[in-house]
């Protein structure tokens, strides 16, 4: 059997110079940090409810839902606020009797603005009563597909867990490269991944695009993937400090880097394949999540190049003391 | 690094094998299924936001668990006072900032309430040898004796109170026993409940948010019929004399009012031993039929013998359903009461009678409810892009690495896709929509391993050396930075799986899955698979 040409994506030995162009990564990497920590502050984010606490319902009406006759029905029964939104139903999708559902489905949310208290009991659920009671009132019959309702209560909890569980996921793995590696590296890849999640948050504050749960662990799988690749680099880094003695370190850095571009590329494009598609096909509650790690997938392997390795240097990696041992084997 | 042995060959195969065997059964019709062997008939559990149906936290109002036995411990502390032989007198017992606190006459009286106080104070657990008492008894100063609820105690009514309403709950929404619910704690003050597919949430909601609480009281006629004593006990806190307290009449009993009854009672809900809604024997309304167990059944014939002619209250959750009159002693221990019910609510209300009453009010304070067509769209949608998802990396990989690398990888890939599967059924975990989303990511991600390797054989190739050689020291050398790597990605997933909750931690789990699978295809599988290959073709040259 004859096996079909190669394609070779890069040259065997590519020597792009990225560490020469560190200060302006830099630089950049700087501006986008600030930029991402002014908008958080200034627009915040768009979280969703559940860490608000609020009421959402999408639901199925008879034909093309009227939007404006359902944002007149949220006013009359006192949810100013209300978000409506049209959503295209996905490929293929059958209403509860199974026939193609051809019209816009809708989306509905309201967040209360009080909820605290001994009035707040059950607040909720009553909104959540009175917004079905209402809008059958004045659109007619519709089909609840889907109904989220969280309480302030478990709100608070969510938005605290989910804080906890990114600065918990980025303290263990310091650890672990620590143990693995030497503390500049360690240093270096938590930098890195502080980097990814910073601007992965400035880009939900920029699009304003709901900022749920899923989102967490988009941006847990983020800082996974990212450090990945900082981890297949800096062992490059590890074993061509070993292999290239008498190299400076910039240039083995250099080295290291481009000796892994390949893969890197390479990974990244598989990934990226799979998260397109799931972005594209995945429906309306995968959205967010995909476009998360879709930015995660090129900010992750931007900071690997960029930030993680650049950063050996600006700690300070010192030759012989963090290179001694043979690598370890498995 | 090449080299299997033949028991090495047999394991991996057999491993590869046993989970293809449990993934198959996923891809079967039901009918199929159930012709197979135990352990290969399991299928991955679908999450409710797939199969659809309702998620709910209920919060248990513990406060109000607590106010409760802090009454219950004052009305215990007056009860034991009253009946001691010599008994000691109060100026007042009260609850004061959580605790209870007795005042007496004069030091003689605290010195006498002293012993009674701690003989109160019990076991909390009477089953355990060590177990810490009910109570703590403090004397304050010669006249002022506190009494506090003690931690442990407090943490037993909590526990007992969450395991009270959950099965209560079960009892109630279920009474079959076939809906498949899932009721659990969750937290200290929490329970989860999970009904898998389409169901009628509203009438769940009902359920829930009844209490249930039954009793029998007798009434105080004397003061029922006193205009003057029926205006003061109709405002808060209504009462016109101690032990007594005015009701009002529920909406469909439709009598309006209500009447002032004696508050202290033994027939309660927990008396019943079975009840049923049915058709009125001689109007054409409903009734509730009861049934009380023998205790109560004694008690009541002594109750109501003792007051025929008068009426008796029968309060639900604060309203009084009826008040019918005593016309003799009713010794059966069984009755029927009429409300104004009609066939449905008589069942109803019998439904959650059996069921017992809530020990605490519930609050919903977190509600997903997905409908079955929403879940089966999900499910639909997560084919499709997985299926795109895995035919474009398997492409990719076949440009980037040739026909015969490329299609080791792809072997990898989707045995790693057949194991996840295998692993679900297994281990019964469940699969949410994040979870699909963890599969195709790592269909993305999986092959990284094998990128790692072959890029690393092409380099060694690329210096020169042979192809087992360059084969040899890929794999070697390839093995460090793909374990540290994914021990690494497997950590960010252990995280999210503990501090996660529902569906972000079904996305956990299967990347999880997905992490050690790919490791296990590729750094093992997938070597075998190269190894095989090399052994039979000894290549010159190597078409990487």
């Amino acid at each position: 059997m004859k096996d079909i040409s190669l394609v070779r994506i890069l040259p065997q030995e590519p020597r792009v110079p990225f560490i020469n162009v560190r200060m302006i990564a830099a630089a950049l990497s700087v501006l986008a940090i600030i930029g991402s920590i002014l908008l958080f502050s200034t627009r915040g984010l768009n979280y969703g409810i559940d860490f608000t606490g609020g009421t959402v319902i999408e639901i199925n009406t008879s034909a093309d839902p009227d939007d404006a006759a359902i944002r007149a029905a949220l006013i009359d029964l006192g949810y100013e606020g209300a978000t409506v939104q049209g959503i295209q139903p996905p490929v293929g999708a059958l209403d509860q009797q199974g026939n193609p559902i051809t019209h816009r489905l809708m989306r509905i949310g309201i967040q209360l603005a009080d909820e605290s208290g001994e009035a707040g009991q059950g607040a909720q659920q009553q909104a959540l009563e009175n917004l079905k009671e209402g809008l059958k009132e004045s659109i007619g019959e519709f089909y609840v597909r889907n109904t989220e309702v969280v309480g302030s209560q478990v709100s608070g909890e969510l938005r605290r867990k989910g804080i906890m569980s990114v600065a918990l996921a980025l303290l263990m793995v310091l650890g672990y490269i620590w143990f693995r590696f030497e503390w500049q590296f360690g240093l270096g890849a938590v930098f890195a991944l502080a980097h990814d999640v910073i601007l992965t948050i400035g880009v939900f504050s920029l699009t304003q695009i709901e900022f749920n749960l899923t989102i967490i662990a988009a941006i847990l799988t983020i800082v996974g993937y990212s450090l990945n690749d900082t981890v297949i680099v800096y062992d490059r880094i590890r074993e061509n400090l070993r292999k290239f003695k008498k190299m400076p370190l910039p240039q083995v850095l250099n080295v290291s880097i481009n000796d892994t571009l390949s893969r890197t590329i390479l990974t990244s494009l598989t990934t990226l394949l799979a998260l397109v598609a799931l972005y594209v096909l995945g429906g309306l509650a995968l959205k967010g999540f995909s476009f998360a790690m879709i930015w995660g997938v090129f900010v992750g392997t931007y900071s690997s190049i960029f930030v993680a390795s650049p950063l050996l240097l600006a700690l300070k990696l010192k030759r012989g003391v963090n290179t001694g041992g043979e690598p370890k084997e498995v | 690094m090449l080299f299997f042995s033949r028991s090495k060959i047999l394991m991996i195969l057999g491993a590869v094998f046993i989970g293809l065997l449990l993934a198959i059964p996923n891809a079967l019709p039901e009918k199929a299924r159930d012709a197979m062997p135990g352990p290969f008939q399991r299928t991955i559990n679908l999450g409710l936001d797939l199969q659809g149906g309702a998620h709910m936290l209920l919060e248990v109002d513990l406060s109000s668990i607590l106010d409760q036995a802090l009454v219950n411990e004052r009305t215990a502390i007056n009860d034991a006072f009253r009946r001691a032989d010599d008994r000691p007198r109060t100026e007042f017992v009260r609850t004061d900032e959580g605790t209870i606190l007795a005042r007496m006459r004069t030091k003689e009286d605290a010195d006498k309430a002293m012993p009674i106080l701690q003989a109160l104070s019990q076991p909390v657990d009477p089953t355990q040898l060590n177990s810490a008492k009910t109570t703590r008894v403090n004397r304050e100063s010669d006249k002022n004796i506190r009494v506090t609820i003690t931690d442990q105690n407090i943490e037993y009514i909590r526990k007992q109170t969450i395991e009270k309403s959950i099965g209560v709950l079960g009892r109630r929404i279920d009474p079959n026993g076939n809906l498949e619910l899932i009721l659990a704690p969750e937290g200290d003050k929490r329970i989860l409940l999970q009904v898998p597919g389409a169901q009628n949430i509203d009438e769940i909601k009902d359920r829930i948010n009844k209490s249930a609480n039954l009793s029998f009281h007798l009434v105080n006629e004397k003061d029922s019929t006193n205009q003057k004593a029926m205006e003061i006990a109709m405002e808060p806190p209504h009462r016109v004399s101690a032990g007594d307290k005015y009701f009002p009449f529920s909406a469909s009993n439709g009598q309006g009012g209500g009447l002032i009854v004696v508050e202290r009672t033994r027939i309660t809900g927990d008396c019943l031993k079975d009840s049923s809604g049915g058709p009125h024997p001689e109007t054409n309304g409903a009734v509730v039929n009861f049934s009380f167990n023998v205790a109560c059944a004694t008690e009541f014939g002594r109750m109501t013998a003792r007051n025929i002619n008068k009426r008796f209250a029968v309060i639900l959750d604060g309203e009084i359903i009826t008040a019918p009159n005593i016309r003799s002693a009713i010794t059966g221990g069984s009755g029927y009461i009429e409300g104004g019910f009609t066939l449905e609510s008589a069942r109803d209300l019998a439904l959650l009678l059996n069921a017992g009453a809530l020990p605490a009010k519930l609050e919903i304070v977190e509600e997903r409810t997905v409908d079955p067509s929403l879940g089966a769209d999900s499910i639909r949608a997560g084919k499709v892009a997985s299926g795109i998802g895995l035919l474009g990396v398997a492409i990719f990989m076949w440009l980037s690495y040739g026909l015969r690398f490329g299609t080791i990888a792809n072997l990898a890939l989707s045995t790693n896709i057949i194991l996840i599967a295998a692993a679900l059924s297994l281990f019964g975990s469940t699969l949410t929509l994040p979870g699909i989303a963890g599969i195709i990511l790592t269909i993305g991600m999986a092959v990284d391993a094998n990128v790692l390797i072959f890029e690393r054989i092409r380099e060694e190739t690329y210096n020169g050396k042979t192809p087992i050689n360059a084969i040899e020291t890929g794999y070697k050398r390839s093995m460090a930075p793909i374990l540290d790597a994914n021990i690494t990605t497997l950590i960010a997933a252990i995280t999210l799986y503990f501090v996660g909750s529902g569906p972000v931690r079904g996305f956990a789990v299967t990347l999880a899955i997905g992490i050690v699978m790919s490791v296990f295809t590729a750094v093992i599988f997938a070597r075998l698979l190269t190894a095989t290959w090399l052994r039979g073709k000894r290549p010159k040259s190597l078409p990487i």
